[in-house]
């Protein structure tokens, strides 16, 4: 009876651990994408190099796209996210600290472009705006693609990448 | 006292071994218990989904982190050929497709750590705007390009690969099936009694 108390308390702290773990992956696994595609900090588009074997940053990255980054952070208000339009598939999509794709837009419903303004989820919605996505989570990562499966194509697509914005709103001082 | 001090420091440590190790066992081996099977293709129609349960996120974040939602693109993944063999670089593959009812796809091939092979070949994907879609198409699945026109490079890939499909803007039409899925096929491999 004795060892029996040993036991069931390794098996209750088993349990705990292990779900712990399985919920803590996804975070850990954004916290150091996060890390990754903000080294130039937070609000501030990222552009990737063509994914090759030597530039690629996350699991299973298509060497196909050209790929742009941006860790937002709301922590100091809402930002505003715009996609410059390519001439093939592009997508811009956000997600949560928990991985969650919980918004997307692609060229077939923005063919001119895309702007959004992005909110924490629960905070006052911005004046003006004219389309206020909720982020679930304070920080995450928005990630436009656009196809370019050629070096020359990369390059276009990066000149356009360059007109991309991730910034914060300012914010009027009383 | 000192005894029972001991007693639940082992049983504090054994608590957290197993259940790190029982999750990394679930992260490793568990990816089938939430996922379709066309064939030889694994599918996950929870990519990237906002439902999608804590298990099946955590095991879609470590293989297929910043995945689109199901409504953008759906990925296929495949880890075995015909006859339930592991893809192995000592092998040369034919994989043969047919148009697909999408906007766009992709074949890519990454090595068992889940990013691509670390070879200098260049011929890590072949995708519908090299190889059409509208028209039935073939690739080779080899350490050596030979005289393929659609070639994807598993020199390198030393512990064995997946192949991943992926298909963008899928119309309404396009439900996942075996026979509509490229059909992969082993041609010969290393060792092999002619």
């Amino acid at each position: 009876m004795k060892w029996g108390q040993y036991v069931l308390g390794a098996l209750i702290i088993a349990a705990i651990v292990h779900f712990a773990a399985i919920i803590a992956v996804p975070r850990v696994l954004m916290n150091v994408a996060m890390q990754r595609f903000g080294e130039d900090g937070d609000n501030v588009w990222h552009l990737a190099e063509r994914i090759t074997v030597a530039s690629q940053k996350i699991v299973r990255s298509s060497p196909d796209f050209a790929y742009s980054a941006c860790v937002y952070d709301l922590s100091n208000g809402p930002v505003v996210i715009a996609a410059a339009p390519w001439d093939e598939y592009w997508s811009l999509s956000l997600y949560g600290d928990n991985t969650d794709n919980f918004f997307v837009i692609d060229d077939r419903e923005a063919h001119h472009g895309a702007e959004i303004t992005l909110i924490k989820r629960g905070t006052p919605h911005p004046d003006g705006a004219s389309m206020i996505v909720e982020s679930p989570s304070t920080r995450g990562i928005a990630l436009m693609r656009r196809l370019a499966p050629t070096a020359s194509t990369y390059s276009a697509a990066a000149d356009v990448a360059r007109e991309d914005v991730c910034a914060a709103v300012v914010q009027p001082t009383n | 006292m000192l005894r029972r001090i001991l007693a639940w420091t082992a049983a504090v440590i054994a608590g957290v071994v197993l259940g790190l190790c029982s999750a990394w066992a679930v992260l490793k081996f568990g990816g089938s218990s939430f996922t379709e099977h066309y064939g030889h293709w694994v599918f996950s129609r929870a990519a990237g989904s906002t439902g999608a349960d804590p298990y099946t996120r955590a095991i879609i974040a470590r293989e297929g982190l910043l995945a689109l939602s199901a409504r953008e693109a759906v990925y296929f993944s495949l880890y075995t050929d015909e006859h339930d063999r592991p893809l192995s670089e000592s092998c040369v593959y034919e994989l043969n497709g047919r148009p697909l009812d999408a906007r766009w796809w992709s074949v890519t091939l990454y090595a068992d750590d889940n990013y691509l092979a670390r070879n200098t070949d260049s011929a890590h994907s072949i995708d519908a705007t090299r190889a059409g879609n509208d028209a039935a198409w073939v690739a080779r699945i080899s350490p050596v390009r030979g005289d393929a026109t659609n070639w994807l490079s598993s020199r390198e890939a030393r512990r064995g690969f997946v192949i991943m499909l992926r298909v963008y803007n899928p119309q309404r039409d396009f439900h996942p099936s075996e026979a509509a899925l490229p059909v992969l096929t082993t041609v010969s491999c290393a060792g092999d009694t002619p």
